[in-house]
């Protein structure tokens, strides 16, 4: 572990994405225990629209609450939804992606069919459609994104582990008698860390734009609770009279997905074999 | 300096000659008035189409009997005369010899009673027929006269009549179905092409028998995004333009080419509390969360102070001084009390509802009257919802609250007897019955001395302000925003756009 | 050509069980075209007022029912009515095709153009200072929610140089083919912006893979100069994850972008469909992500094909 910790660090992409997540997620929790400098559903009803000052660094919103306050309280959000949804499409997808490759067959090309159906909806068509269903909240933007994301990570889990499945190791590992739950997860899962760390940190990108997106378009989170993507849509009709609302939530947003990307590219450069070059 | 400033001006040309702009290449004719608007009509039937986005294009182009002016008084419209009987039980109309339908044919009293029976047909699903249930039959005896027979006297059936979902259609297009799929009115314009969604496009109708009208016609563009249709104005692309956020009409004045028309709407943003629902059951409860709110600071947050406190009624004849009414100077120390007086002084938890984007300030409100009611201990919960969900949800009456932008209509009976009469339509929404502002209301309905009808509604509003079912909180203004080359436009508190048939554009 | 075969045979499975969704999904959603039409007003309905425009809209009977009426028609062409637009669902969306598909090749375009001469040059220069700043570049244009790009290029146009494309009414490409690509560049250049920087970024670590593979290696020892090297003999193959790339954003850009038609006011797919969802009209919506989902897998199809021409040692059957 802290020699893998080590090659991040020593990568040049790993150190700065690496450093930058770190941070927000530092940010998040100095929110989360509610270490801000307001209260960031305080309403100080003189100070409304305020540019940024001494007081409030980067300004107040449409109802004087400290825009600096609801930023590190919306990173927590923000983060919370991207790394669930990204924790359920991985859950599923590990599940789905194993069990098809193992038992192949129908079961194979049943979930198949079934994710290619899921794949040929637009995305945020298919998260709009789950979240009017639903109807909008953290929970269920949780739940559209996870579901989104679900047949990217059965295709990434799938292939790997069919090709897998035919190596040796799996069959010597099938003679010595081993039950096949231990060989799923111990063989299998073991040779797939490396494509899904990958896949995990792009994703978590991916989700934080979509939460974004969904927020544009009011199915996002609800308010008074801040999330990056509510504040940046709220900010769209104030964007001449209080740039400033657009300005913060726009760079933390573009900097939290600049550390995932990065990030990844470093995870891919480490784990995966074909591109390592060293 | 000079060159400088020529570099700017090269680069402008430059940029619009890369973008293929309009901004320098004017149309070649210059009597269209181009418009834009954020949210199109949803359908072509004036008798179905509530949406208001829908009427703004229908009431170009349909005619209804008679019409509002500004001051909301009832001018002529297909109709050049009207009276009731002295017993109130008969409204006699005179129909305006030139009016013509888009097809040639002449307005006749058929036309008038056809479109009228179609209304009344619960066949055709027609959004205003429960305005005219005193309606016992309609006489046609001549080709100029029609005769409305009433079951009962009826006063704010004349102004239910001035509505363009009551616009009269030809007798031939309702017997051939057609009314919906094509739109042949008697209007100022005629439609040419409708591509929902995207753009109208509507040409002066010759024969409008209201004289010629200001321009040759009207091109509508459906611009979804109100900050783009500001942009889009800048630009000088659009000439007229209609606005709901505040936000972006509020930019409006800062421009040295743009000028922003204002009317006080009738329409009203409210706070409904649902009176079935524990413990809003009780009156003190409910009057503790009218003291508790502070409907200015809604108002100057929500809508940068754009608009008027307002108590329930909001027509300029009716309405009373909102400083009079129960708690409108807010009074959190009184709320206190009454909540204590109810056996809830440690507060309780509700769920308000909210429409996304509908009005825009909806989200705002439910925010800061969230923050307000947290100050006697009413923790709200705000759940915003996609407009027809919302819809939905708030015609079922299941809600605790709901934040609200309800129509107002020009006469009070009209406006509220579908919640507030023990047989209103809405019942199930309002969930509120007072034998007292029961029968305020059927006096006021057949009441047709002016002055006495203003006194009974004057009391019907105190009443309301008191029992405090609703928290009424303010009205806003409807918004046009329009290049300063054009001319004539007239603002109403209806939000009719009727008036664009007499501006004229000096390019 | 059996793997062909096999493919499309899963196409109306595929559909099957994307209307099925589709269909009950948007039924699900509470509201109706009936209060999508009249709003609070819906409330002063009678019964029978109620139960004659549920007839109108084709909403009366059962969801089974609606649903085995609805596939009937499609098997003989037929896609419905749109309740709003008064036409036929597929004269509907194929109006508002080609806006989609041009936009869709537009930022193409814009992507390969910029993002493979980026990605070809900064692989190169690999970790000198040049290719530190196109992979920065890269990366912000990949970490920049669309509408916020959107927002301010049409902020920056109208308020700084008062000019700006004309918005709203669409013009078609053999119309105007001028006015038309004066709507569409500002869009093409939002989605592209993006767009562009994934190429950029894949065709990078693809050149960097391809640069160090013996064969690259063996034409270097035989003399061949740096530029042939890079061109002629690595970008070939370099190129095989970049087709595969834009090939499934293309894929996603068919299905219409909804937020950037919504900020430039263009009558494409992805408006179509949201405001079709929202204004309730139930056979539009079905139409048009049956139409969505068909692109969506034949561009898949082709982009699985491209893959094999472009490399042989690549056999569809093991995949």
């Amino acid at each position: 572990m802290m020699g893998f910790l080590r090659s991040i660090f020593a990568h040049p992409s790993g150190r700065i994405g690496g450093a930058i997540v770190a941070a927000y997620l530092l940010i998040a929790i100095l929110g989360a225990l509610g270490l801000t400098p307001y209260d960031p559903l305080m309403q100080f009803r003189i100070d409304r629209l305020h540019a940024p000052t001494v007081a409030y660094w980067m300004g107040t919103d449409l109802f004087g609450r400290d825009v600096a306050s609801r930023l590190m309280k919306g990173i927590g959000q923000s983060f919370t939804v991207a790394f669930f949804s990204v924790a359920i499409a991985t859950a599923a997808g590990t599940v789905l992606g194993l069990t098809t490759a193992w038992f192949g067959k129908r079961w194979d090309a049943i979930l198949m069919r079934l994710m290619d159906v899921l794949l040929a909806f637009p995305a945020i068509l298919l998260a709009l459609l789950i979240v009017t269903v639903v109807g909008p909240g953290t929970w269920t933007s949780v739940a559209a994104i996870g579901i989104v994301y679900t047949p990217i990570f059965t295709r990434v889990v799938r292939g790997p582990a069919l090709s897998l499945k035919s190596r040796e190791f799996v069959d010597a590992a099938r003679t010595f008698g081993s039950s096949r739950f231990y060989i799923l997860t111990r063989h299998l899962l073991l040779n797939l860390v490396a494509p899904l760390t990958v896949q995990v940190t792009l994703a978590l990108a991916w989700a934080l734009l979509t939460e974004a997106g969904l927020s544009f378009l009011g199915l996002g989170t609800q308010p008074p609770a801040a999330s990056l993507g509510l504040m940046l849509s709220d900010s769209r009709n104030l964007m001449e009279s209080a740039p400033w609302l657009m300005i913060f939530p726009g760079i933390t947003i573009m900097l939290s997905i600049l550390g995932f990307n990065l990030l990844g590219d470093a995870l891919r450069d480490i784990l995966d074999p074909k591109t390592r070059r060293a | 300096m000079i060159k400088e400033r020529t570099k700017t001006h090269f680069s402008a040309i430059a940029m619009a000659a890369m973008l293929g702009v309009s901004a320098l290449a004017a149309p070649a004719n210059a009597e269209t008035l181009r418009m834009a608007w954020a949210q199109d009509a949803t359908g072509l039937d004036p008798h179905k189409q509530a949406a208001f986005s829908s009427i703004r294009l229908l009431e170009l182009i349909y005619e209804p009997l008679v019409r509002l002016n500004a001051n909301l008084q009832i001018i002529p419209g297909i109709a050049t005369s009207w009276a009731f009987s002295p017993d109130g039980k008969e409204l006699t109309f005179k129909l305006d010899p030139k009016a013509k339908f888009q097809n040639g044919a002449a307005v006749t009293s058929a036309d008038v009673k056809a479109s009228f029976e179609r209304i009344l047909d619960e066949k055709t699903g027609a959004v205003n027929r429960a305005n005219y249930s005193s309606v016992a039959s309609i006489e046609a005896p001549d080709a100029g006269t029609v005769i409305f027979k009433l079951s009962q006297p009826d006063v704010p059936i004349l102004t239910a009549m001035t509505d363009t979902n009551s616009s009269i259609l030809p007798a031939s297009e309702i017997a051939a179905g057609t009314i919906g799929t094509t739109a042949i009115g008697s209007g100022p314009f005629k439609l040419d092409k409708w591509d929902p969604n995207s753009k109208e496009v509507l040409s002066a109708n010759k024969d409008w028998a209201g004289g010629p009208t200001g321009v040759d016609g009207i091109e509508i563009s459906v611009l979804p995004d109100e900050s783009a249709i500001l942009a889009a104005m800048r630009a000088g692309q659009v000439d007229f333009a209609l606005l709901n956020d505040p936000l972006i009409a509020t930019l409006v004045p800062r421009e040295a080419t743009l000028q922003l028309n204002r009317a006080p709407a009738l329409a009203y943003h409210v706070l409904q509390l649902n009176p079935s629902r524990k413990p809003m059951t009780e009156l003190a409860v409910r009057q503790a969360i009218s003291c508790a709110v502070d409907r200015q600071a809604v108002l100057d947050t929500a809508a940068l102070g754009e608009g008027k406190v307002t108590g329930p009624l909001t027509m300029p004849f009716f309405a009373s001084d909102p400083n009079g009414l129960f708690c409108y100077k807010r009074d959190v120390e009184k709320a206190k009390k009454l909540m204590a007086d109810a056996g809830v002084a440690d507060g309780f938890t509700a769920t308000v509802i909210a429409a996304t984007g509908e009005p825009p300030t909806a989200a705002a409100e439910a925010q800061v009257l969230q923050a307000q009611l947290a100050e006697i201990g009413i923790k709200l919960d705000i759940k915003m919802m996609e407009l027809n969900v919302y819809v939905d949800t708030w015609l079922k009456g299941d809600f605790d609250m709901a934040v609200a932008l309800n129509g107002g209509r020009p006469d009070p009976y009209t406006m509220y007897n579908r919640y507030w009469t023990k047989t209103g339509n809405l019942q199930k929404v309002s969930n509120f019955a007072d034998d007292e502002i029961d029968s305020l209301m059927q006096q006021g309905r057949a009441e047709t001395d002016a002055e006495k009808r203003k006194a009974i509604f004057n009391a019907f509003e105190t009443r309301l302000a008191e029992q405090s079912p609703w928290v009424w909180l303010y009205t806003s203004y409807g918004y046009t925003a329009q290049q300063k080359s054009v001319q004539g436009f007239v603002p109403m508190p209806t939000g009719s756009m009727f008036s664009l048939a007499k501006v004229t554009v000096q390019r | 050509m059996n793997y062909l075969t096999r493919r499309l045979a899963a196409f109306p499975l595929v559909l099957l069980g994307v209307s099925v969704i589709v269909f009950f999904a948007i039924r699900l959603v509470p509201g109706d075209s009936i209060t999508a039409m009249l709003g609070t007003e819906a409330g002063l309905l009678t019964p029978q007022q109620r139960d004659a425009l549920a007839v109108y809209f084709g909403i009366d009977q059962p969801w089974p029912v609606q649903y085995w009426r609805w596939l009937l028609n499609l098997f003989h062409g037929d896609l419905g009515i749109s309740a709003t637009y008064g036409k036929p669902v597929l004269e509907v969306i194929l109006q508002r095709f080609p806006l989609t598909l041009e936009l869709a090749l537009l930022s193409m375009l814009i992507a390969l153009s910029v993002g493979v001469p980026a990605g070809v040059f900064a692989a190169t220069r690999n970790e000198r200072p040049s290719d530190l700043a196109v992979r920065v570049a890269a990366m912000i244009g990949q970490s920049t929610p669309s509408f916020v790009f959107g927002l301010l290029i049409i902020y920056v146009l109208s308020a700084g140089f008062g000019v700006l494309p004309t918005m709203g009414a669409f013009t078609p490409l053999w119309e105007d083919p001028i006015r038309n690509l004066g709507q569409l560049i500002l869009p093409a250049l939002t989605l592209g912006f993006a767009f562009a920087a994934s190429v950029t970024r894949v065709s990078r670590s693809a050149m960097l893979d391809v640069l160090s593979d013996d064969y690259v290696r063996t034409a270097r020892s035989k003399g061949a100069s740096a530029r042939s090297v890079v061109w002629r003999h690595a970008l070939p193959n370099a190129l095989i994850p970049v087709v595969t790339l834009s090939g499934i954003e293309f894929g996603y850009l068919l299905g219409g972008a909804v937020i950037v038609e919504q900020i430039y006011a263009l009558p494409g797919l992805g408006r179509m469909v949201l405001e079709a969802i929202l204004q309730r009209d139930y056979a539009l919506v079905q139409g048009a992500v049956l139409f969505i989902a068909l692109n969506f897998m034949i561009v898949n199809l082709l982009v699985d094909l491209a893959y094999v021409a472009l490399d042989p040692r690549i056999r569809l059957e093991n995949q």
